[in-house]
This record gives C-alpha cells, sequence and structure tokens, in this order.
C-alpha cells in the first residue's frame, strides 16, 4: 500500500512540479474558435469556455492547489509544531496558555473558520494558504503535545540538561527527531485536506482567482456551463479528487508503517 | 446497476414531491439570488430591483417594451412652454395594498423621501433639479423645476410611490413593501423565497391574472436548469446567454430574448499616465475584438457596444461609424509608440467581482497583451471595488454598467467635467458644451444632433471603452402566456402574465 | 462524576470566551475601512452613512467597552438587527438554522447508520482483497469534494430523471414527504465522507476488540461467533465511534456550506455566503460565533458521553 502510494504522488507531484514542460499549451492562452470541446486528439481533455486547454489548465491547477497546500500545511507545521513542543518542553503558565490559544482556535469549524478569515483578507493572492494554515495550526500544537510531553520526560532529555546542553540543542537534537513520525503522518493528512478546503474556497469564489488556473476554481467557471459542456467541470473535479486520494493513502499507510501504536482509534 | 438504483431514488423522490406542483396559478420563478431589502428607494442590487419596481410598487410613469415612457400612476401630463413646470393627473382609484387611496400627498411624500438626505436614497439625483411641488387637489401634482430637464419623464418611471408618513422611516419598507403594484408582498423567507400574492384591488382592470408569484432563491445555474426542465420552476427571469444557451432547445421551455440596455465598459483614469493620453485609449480600442468577446464571454449572443445601446434605436449611432473598432493591433501599438511608451505598456485592470465580468476580463486581458500592452487583473470584493471606483484609485476597471432610456441619463454625469460620477476625471469642453445644450433643450431634432457628436467623440478617445450589450434571455415554460420580456429587467409583464393549466 | 465536570466546565467557558473575542476582532480586523466597505456593497457612502453605521456598531467606542457591550448584548441573544434588511440577527439565524440541522443530522444517520454494517463486514474480511479494496474505495470516499458530488448528481439528474420536481427546500412540517424527497440527494453527498471515514473507524476498533481477552474468553466458552461479533466486539468499538461522531459535526457544517449552495437549501451556509457577498459583517459576525458555540456545545456532549459510555477513562 505505501509503494503504491508514493508512486501515486511521486507522479503527481512529478506532473505538477514539471506542468511548465509536460503542459501541452500555455493554460492562459486562449482559442476562442476552439472553445467547449470535449475530449480530443489536439485537446486531450477538451477546452473551456474561453477555448483554453483543460489538461494544462490542470496540470497548473495541480501544482497551485499542491503549492498552497504545502505552504500552508508547512506554515501549520512550523508554528503549531512549534508551540506544540515548547509548551511541552516549558510546561507551566506558557503550556497553559498557548495550549488554550489553541483550543479556541481548534473550536471552530474548518470551513467556517478558513471563511471568517477569507472575508477579513478580502481575495489576495495567498488569502487562502494564510487561511487554511490558521486553521491547521491548533491540530499540530495538539497533536505534537502529547508525545513532546513524553519526549521530554524521557531519561536523555533529562541527561543532556544535566550536562548543560541549551534548551535549543536539546529540542533539534532529541525532541525533534522523536515527534517527526507523528508529524509525517499528520502533514500527508492535512495535505491532503488542504486540497479539498482550497477547492471548497476557491469553488465558492473566495480562493484563487482568475485567470490563474485552480482546480476549485476551474469547477466553479465550468459549472456554469456545466449543460453545455461537463467536461472542464468533470476533470477539474477528478483532478482535486485523485490529488487528495493520493496524500490521503500515503498519510494512511505511512501511519501503519511508521508506528503501529497509531493503528486503530485516533 | 447504479443506474438503476439512481433512477429508482428518483423516481421515488418524484412520487414523494409531486403533490407540489398542483396549485397552478402561482407563477414558480427561480432566480439567483436573494433580495438584498426591499425599501425601492435604497435598493440598488437588481435581484432586489426586479421583485421590487413593478411587481409590487409603481412610478408616475412607466416604460414600456419599446422602451417609451408611457403613463402609470399619472394618467397623464402637461409641461409648460419653458419646459420648467410638470403638471400631472394622478390615475383615480388607485389603493396601496393596505386599502389606503394613493393621492397627491403620497407622491409628494414619496419624492420628498427619495430627496431627503438621511434617507440617502441613491434616486436622489434624479430629482435634482426639482425646486417646488404642489399638489392643488388630491389628484394633481405640480413640479417645478430650476432648468428644464429632458429626462425627468423617463427618470420618474423608476421612483416608486410609496404611502405618506414613511418619510423619515429607513427600516419598515426594507421587511415589509406596501405599493400599488399588481402583487402584494406576502411571505419572506430569507434565502428560500418570497412569495407575492394577487392585489385584488388592482387599478388596471381585470389583472393581474395570477393568484400569486413566488420567487423561488437557487442559487446554481445548473440546479435553476433542471428545475425548470423538469416543470418545477416556470420562469427563470433575466438570465444569461450562457445559461439561456444550454436550455435553447429543451422540451416545454420557451426562451423571449431582447438585447440588454446595460452594458460592460473597461474604464479608464484620465487623470494619470497611460490613460491621460488620448492616443493610449485609442490603442485600448484598437486592441479589442469586440467581436470575439461577444463569442466568448457573451456565447454569441449579444452584439458590440458603442457609448449607447443599439437597443435604443432613435438615439444610437451605429459602431460601423466608429474607426477605432476596427481590430488593429499593429495599429495599436503603433499609437502607444507615438504616445512615447516604451512597449509592453503595463497596466493594472480591476475587476468588478461577477462572474460574466470576470470573463469578459480575462479575454481583454489576452487582446490587449496582443497588442502592446501588458495587463494584470485586479480581482477585489465588491466593496472595495466601488471604493476604488468612487475615489479615482484605478488605472483601468472592467464592469458593469446598467443603462438609461435617456443619453442624458447616463452622459451628463459620466463625461461631463466634475460629473457626479465622472471617476475618470475626463475633462473636454467640447463635450460639456454639447451636453449643456442637449439637456437644456425639449426640442428632439436638436438634442439627436449633439448625443451623436457626443458618441463620436466618446467611441474612440473617451475614458470608457464600451464593449458589448448582451442579449437578454427570459426562460418560460410552454404553458406561460402574455409575459413580455423588457430591456431594463423589469418584471413589470406580471402582470398579463397566466399560466394555462 | 462532578470532579470531572467541573474543570470540563471551566474549559468550556474559557474556550467560549476565546471564541468571542476572536469573533469580536474580526470585524475590527478588515483592513480598510469596514464601514465604508459594508456600505459600499448596497447604497451610496456618504460621511453621514458612515458616522451612522459607526455609530450603531459602537466602533465610535474604546475597544474593551466595545466588547463588553457586545458580549453583554450576545449573551441575552440579542445580535442587533440585520444591515440590510433590519430583522433581527437572532431570528435570520434560527430560520436559518432548520434546513442546515436536518440535512445535517439526515447526513449523519445515513453515513454512521450504513458504517457500522460496513465497518464489519470489512474487519470480518480483514486481510483479504476485498479489504485491501474496500480501503481503497473508503479513502476515495474521504476525499471526494462533496461539491463535486452534489454537481454530478445534478448532471445526474437533468439525464436520468428530467422530469423530477425535487429541488430546493420544503419544511418538514408542511410537507414531510416532499421534504425528505428533496433531501435525499444532498444527505446522500454529504454522507459519503463521513460513511468512508466511520466505516474504518468501525473497522479498527472492531479489529482492536476482536483481539481483546474478553472476545477470546466469549469465543472459548462456545459462543456463536456472529454473536461475539455483534454482542461483545460492537459494543466496544462503538465507544470510538461516538467519539468522532462529535468531530464530524465540524466537516457536516463545511460540506454543508457547499452542498447548500448547489441544491439550493435555505440554511446556514446560505446566509453565511449570503453575508459574505453583501458585505454584512454583523450578521457574519453572529452566525459564526453561534455556529462554533453550537459546536463547541456539540463536542462538550460527546465528551461526556464518552465519559459515561467508557469505564476505563472514570476517575
Amino acid at each position: 500500500m505505501l509503494g503504491f502510494a508514493v508512486a501515486l504522488v511521486a507522479v503527481q507531484a512529478g506532473l505538477a512540479v514539471a506542468a511548465p514542460l509536460v503542459a501541452p499549451y500555455d493554460p492562459l492562452a486562449q482559442d476562442i474558435l476552439a472553445r467547449l470541446q470535449g475530449p480530443g486528439a489536439a485537446h486531450w481533455l477538451g477546452t473551456d469556455q474561453f477555448g483554453r486547454d483543460v489538461l494544462s489548465r490542470i496540470l497548473f491547477g495541480c501544482r497551485a492547489s499542491l503549492a498552497i497546500a504545502a505552504a500552508s500545511v508547512g506554515a501549520a507545521l512550523a508554528v503549531g509544531g512549534s508551540l506544540g513542543v515548547l509548551a511541552a518542553f516549558y510546561r507551566g503558565w506558557a503550556d497553559r496558555v498557548v495550549m488554550r490559544a489553541m483550543d479556541v482556535l481548534f473550536a471552530f469549524p474548518v470551513m467556517l473558520l478558513a471563511i471568517g478569515v477569507v472575508a477579513v483578507l478580502g481575495p489576495r493572492p495567498g488569502t487562502a494558504a494564510v487561511a487554511i494554515a490558521v486553521v491547521y495550526t491548533p491540530i499540530f500544537a495538539r497533536l505534537l503535545r502529547a508525545p513532546a510531553l513524553a519526549v521530554c520526560a524521557g531519561e536523555y532529555v533529562e541527561a543532556a540538561r544535566a550536562v548543560g546542553a541549551r534548551d535549543m540543542r536539546i529540542l533539534l537534537r532529541h525532541v525533534a527527531p522523536n515527534l517527526a513520525s507523528v508529524a509525517l503522518v499528520q502533514t500527508a493528512l492535512l495535505l491532503s485536506s488542504a486540497i479539498l478546503v482550497e477547492a471548497s474556497l476557491s469553488f465558492l469564489g473566495l480562493g484563487t482567482q482568475p485567470p490563474s488556473p485552480s482546480l476549485g476554481l476551474m469547477l466553479a467557471e465550468g459549472r456554469n456551463v456545466l449543460m453545455l459542456s461537463p467536461w472542464s467541470a468533470l476533470f477539474a473535479g477528478a483532478a482535486i479528487l485523485l490529488l487528495a486520494f493520493g496524500l490521503n493513502l500515503l498519510g494512511d499507510a505511512l501511519r501503519d508503517t511508521l508506528d503501529p501504536r497509531l493503528r486503530g482509534p485516533q | 446497476m447504479i443506474r438503476k438504483t439512481l433512477r429508482c431514488l428518483m423516481l421515488a423522490g418524484t412520487v414523494l414531491a409531486a403533490p407540489l406542483g398542483a396549485s397552478a396559478q402561482v407563477l414558480q420563478v427561480a432566480v439567483d439570488q436573494s433580495p438584498a431589502g426591499l425599501d425601492p428607494h435604497l435598493v440598488t442590487a437588481f435581484s432586489s430591483f426586479q421583485i421590487v419596481n413593478g411587481p409590487i410598487y409603481e412610478g408616475l410613469t412607466a416604460v414600456d417594451a419599446g422602451l417609451a415612457v408611457v403613463p402609470s400612476l399619472a394618467a397623464s401630463w402637461t409641461v409648460s412652454a419653458d419646459g420648467k413646470t410638470y403638471t400631472f393627473s394622478l390615475q383615480p382609484g388607485v389603493r396601496f395594498h393596505d386599502g389606503a387611496p394613493m393621492e397627491a400627498a403620497d407622491v409628494i411624500a414619496s419624492f420628498h423621501r427619495v430627496m431627503d438626505k438621511a434617507i440617502g436614497s441613491p434616486l436622489a439625483s434624479r430629482l435634482a433639479t426639482v425646486t417646488t411641488m404642489a399638489a392643488p387637489d388630491a389628484h394633481t401634482v405640480v413640479l417645478t423645476l430650476s432648468e428644464p430637464t429632458a429626462p425627468l419623464l423617463s427618470a420618474l418611471a423608476g421612483i416608486a410611490i410609496v404611502p405618506r408618513g414613511m418619510e423619515a422611516n429607513k427600516d419598515a419598507l426594507q421587511k415589509q413593501p406596501d405599493g400599488t403594484g399588481p402583487f402584494m408582498f406576502k411571505e419572506w423567507q430569507p434565502n428560500g423565497f418570497i412569495l407575492l400574492a394577487k392585489n385584488p384591488h388592482y387599478w388596471r382592470a381585470g389583472l393581474p391574472k395570477l393568484d400569486g408569484v413566488k420567487f423561488n432563491i437557487v442559487p446554481e445555474s445548473a440546479t435553476r436548469q433542471v428545475g425548470i426542465g423538469s416543470g418545477q420552476y416556470a420562469m427563470l427571469p433575466n438570465i444569461d446567454p450562457a445559461t439561456a444557451l444550454q436550455l435553447k432547445g429543451r422540451p416545454g421551455v420557451a426562451l423571449q430574448q431582447t438585447l440588454e440596455l446595460s452594458y460592460t465598459l473597461l474604464g479608464m483614469n484620465t487623470s494619470k499616465p497611460p490613460f491621460n493620453d488620448p492616443r493610449v485609449r485609442e490603442a485600448v480600442n484598437y486592441a479589442l475584438d469586440r467581436g470575439q468577446m461577444v463569442t466568448a464571454a457573451l456565447f454569441g449572443a449579444g452584439v458590440p457596444g458603442g457609448p449607447l445601446s443599439p437597443a435604443l434605436t432613435q438615439w444610437a449611432v451605429p459602431t460601423s461609424a466608429f474607426p477605432c473598432y476596427r481590430t488593429d493591433p499593429a495599429k495599436a501599438k503603433a499609437l502607444l509608440q507615438a504616445a512615447g511608451l516604451t512597449l509592453p505598456v503595463a497596466v493594472t485592470m480591476t475587476v468588478l467581482p461577477r462572474q460574466d465580468i470576470k470573463d469578459i476580463a480575462q479575454v481583454a486581458q489576452a487582446q490587449m497583451d496582443k497588442a502592446g500592452f501588458k495587463v494584470t487583473l485586479r480581482n477585489v470584493e465588491l466593496g472595495q471595488f466601488i471604493q476604488d471606483w468612487r475615489n479615482s484609485n484605478f488605472e483601468m476597471f472592467a464592469s458593469a454598467n446598467g443603462g438609461s432610456v435617456d443619453p442624458d441619463d447616463y452622459f451628463f454625469r459620466t463625461f461631463r467635467t466634475g460629473g457626479s460620477t465622472n471617476v475618470f476625471k475626463y475633462s473636454n469642453p467640447e463635450v460639456d458644451t454639447l451636453l449643456d445644450q442637449a439637456r437644456g433643450t425639449v426640442d428632439q431634432a436638436a438634442r439627436k444632433a449633439a448625443y451623436d457628436k457626443v458618441q463620436r467623440v466618446l467611441a474612440c478617445e473617451g475614458p470608457v471603452a464600451h464593449l458589448a450589450y448582451a442579449q437578454l434571455f427570459t426562460a418560460l415554460r410552454g404553458n406561460v402566456h402574455g409575459f413580455r420580456i423588457m430591456a431594463n429587467r423589469s418584471l413589470a409583464g406580471l402582470a398579463e402574465t397566466s399560466v394555462a393549466p | 462524576m462532578r470532579r470531572v465536570l467541573v474543570p470540563r466546565l471551566a474549559e468550556l467557558a474559557v474556550v467560549l470566551f476565546g471564541v468571542s473575542v476572536i469573533v469580536f476582532l474580526m470585524i475590527r480586523l478588515i483592513p480598510g475601512d469596514a464601514v465604508a466597505i459594508m456600505l459600499g456593497a448596497n447604497t451610496e457612502v456618504t460621511p453621514d452613512r458612515i458616522a451612522a453605521l459607526r455609530g450603531r456598531l459602537g466602533l465610535d467606542q474604546p475597544i474593551v467597552v466595545q466588547y463588553a457591550h457586545w458580549a453583554w448584548a450576545a449573551l441575552r441573544g440579542d445580535f442587533g438587527t440585520s444591515l440590510w434588511t433590519g430583522r433581527p440577527v437572532l431570528q435570520e439565524i434560527l430560520e436559518h438554522l432548520g434546513p442546515t440541522l436536518e440535512l445535517t443530522l439526515l447526513a449523519l444517520g445515513l453515513g454512521a447508520g450504513l458504517a457500522v454494517p460496513a465497518g464489519c463486514v470489512m474487519a470480518r474480511l480483514r486481510g483479504g482483497w476485498v479489504d485491501g479494496a474496500m480501503r481503497v474505495v473508503t479513502v476515495a470516499g474521504l476525499t471526494v469534494p462533496s461539491f463535486w458530488l452534489g454537481i454530478v448528481m445534478i448532471l445526474a439528474l437533468a439525464t436520468l430523471a428530467p422530469a423530477l420536481q425535487a429541488l430546493g427546500y420544503v419544511p418538514f412540517s408542511a410537507d414531510p414527504l416532499g421534504n425528505l424527497g428533496r433531501m435525499v440527494l444532498p444527505a446522500a453527498a454529504l454522507a459519503l465522507p463521513i460513511l468512508a471515514s466511520l466505516s474504518r473507524l468501525v473497522r479498527s476498533a472492531m479489529l482492536d476488540a476482536l483481539g481483546q481477552d474478553y472476545i477470546r474468553t466469549a469465543r472459548a466458552k462456545g459462543l456463536a461467533e456472529r454473536v461475539v461479533v455483534y454482542r461483545h466486539a460492537l459494543a466496544n468499538a462503538l465507544i470510538p465511534f461516538v467519539t468522532s461522531v462529535g468531530i464530524t459535526t465540524g466537516y457536516l457544517l463545511g460540506g454543508a456550506i457547499v452542498v447548500e449552495q448547489v441544491f439550493a437549501i435555505p440554511g446556514l451556509g446560505q446566509l453565511i455566503l449570503g453575508a459574505i457577498a453583501e458585505r454584512n459583517y454583523p450578521l457574519l459576525q453572529a452566525t459564526i460565533l453561534v455556529v462554533t458555540a453550537g459546536f463547541v456545545a456539540v463536542n462538550f456532549v460527546v465528551d461526556l458521553l464518552y465519559l459515561a459510555l467508557d469505564p476505563r477513562v472514570r476517575p
């Protein structure tokens, strides 16, 4: 299962990264006369309302989706993970304040908080990434705090403290590596759901803005011509599904492989 | 197998939902947006406007399907020789929905309400030249103007008459409308539906024919299409070409169409580079291929637009008279170079957040990029767009305007130096003189001559590149009769609409 | 029980306070002049109107005073009136609550109801190719965007049953059959991811339970396999199931926002999207607060339920 998941994600990520090389057309190039075509030899997945190549737009859209997902989950991991680990390391009031703050953010339903952040910031480039990062920060903080507590109470951390190692060194050398597997699994799973949240926001007109190719936006634009030519909407939706599917499967398989204790109910 | 299961499920749904189709004399209308309030003097959105103006409220005058001004609550009127005094005789026997008679005092109270700063009605500017209002008797209203105002009669069509006593009340009419129109407000379930019931005391004999109209709010275009295809909805009013094209030829669905008064445009800020140079504005016009825009964004249902809608047959100059409407990227580049600019010329285009405008803007961007420009689209939220528009905080914008029946209503405030919506900071003494002349006379031929000249000047080097007028559609079930689509999107025709059983 | 309840209630109060502060600050964090932007969407912006709205929203007072006023009014259920319609915000929220509640409960019932048998089957067939295939299918179900599913369903509806009149919403009280007929598709679109995630959960919980001592004892006693699986293992496997149903409500709400859009259901999602489109920030603020508070309350109740169900976590 892991091999399959890794291969699937690697192929998708490779295609996305190499989109400028492999895409048959410029994703923004319009050919009005060739619009709303079904799949064919010239355009494998057809064309959209402006005669833009759907395949090229999907490749670039995957690239954008992955970039936003990676940036937002990366930021959430960095901020949330650090907060969780620091809270566990220092304990006391810092722990309480940080974790209560995380509880508050965690209390919001995911889409609601994301929509709220976007409504406040307005439809600028990067807004969706910020919104998703905010939403996922408490998840990493809570998730990493518990194992970090266990690690920090471990003997080798005590020992390192006893020999006078600095806090930063202890955290980086001893604590962080022990949390890597938990973080890795969660990162893959959240990347998958970040893809879905970004697509939802774009679908609602709150995420990526035209003319940038974005999967959610393609779906939103395509649904206006659904009965004329469903291809753009159908393929864009399928691409979202495949991206999120691959990453989720990867997270799942990683969980089974890395840590048998994580199996079963959470 | 899946197909079969789905079909079974859906058939089960049909049986379950069947009893709903029974009340045939309430017209089931599907619209995309919930109205934002129902006060006829405050609403600006089409979603509110189409429900309020016509079906619920009426003005002293009305605009008919041919866009001519006709009597409505005013049965007739006379204009003094100097064009400064209008005397209206009101239609007798008109009642508001609450039963009170509609009299001259109500008309004057309504105009006061519109002009009141505290109410802040966007219609106030239409009555700007009214100096005094008098009611010699209960059925006569006399308006005195500071100067002759040719567009007054068409402007009055858009000013709803509400009962007296509302002058200082900003909230009551938003929730509970009370007009003289063929339908009375009955129920509003926000985001669900608005239900109007027949006005039994309506002053036009024998109307309305329907027992009621239900405006169902259905945000998703595909869902509305499925709904009218199945007969759940009997009317989709004022739909765009993309939706209409998808409904064309569907059994049981008929389409009505007319050319819209409203139009899409690119606005340019003439107070700063690069658009302060008329040659750059001309270059934009040469860069654009309006025919292609109509094909791409309007699915072929529309026409390239000049400053006035071709629907205004008595005013509009045909676009073939404008040399810059011939697409010529090379000429555009030459003009830019003549203006001393290095190619490509980078400009930012702020885009009105609406799907059709986003579509048009993407096409305009692609076309201009081929003709020496480098366009960046700036997508903002509506509030921001309006703020930037008002403060002239843009290089260029893509937007849509609701058109007017009289050229003065659009031109004077938009292109005269210092005009109230001249956000482009455009100033051309020749245009100013022509606009002043045309406004101050009621001589039709003289006005036409002046507006012809204005259109020729504005078309190529004005601050607005007019793009296209879309074909407007209304989809009806085959058994709906008597409705007529109108270029200004009014649903006043619902009064004469009936449904065959 | 009280030893557990008191600290949890304190925690709940802290979280609700934090949520209210964030929601309160929302309107004040909008870049630019929030009031001008709010007005810009619907009416002409004049300095008079800006001042009037600023006063109405209390933006002309010190921020702590603003919060105190706002929170005190909110506690009494007073969220002011909607900017454009003049109706009480609470009334607007309550009117939109019913359809969303019904949609989510139906989806939850559908998803959770089917998840138990599906999970049991997967647990019994574990290791085989059926299990592997089901696993791939459930991951796919978990990651299918519900708005896309909704659109595909509408497309299917148009091609397979063009005469079906089952769009929009009628209250259950007005027409029970019509109501349910219209809710089938949207609830199914929303239920699929729940079905996928909960059936996986039931599967692993069942596997866990089946490996426990008491099951071995039960088997050793010679009880029929069916009794072992359903009476003993399932009863214990249901504990994590209940907890995650609580977490699922959060997902359901996000899904409901887009599904309501596709199926024209006048629920909270439509209210929220409408409020954003109209720049009706006070309404948006109140809706987010009320919904989040509800979500927190649901999770609180689920927590308590978990305590009541599982003797092991009782102190």
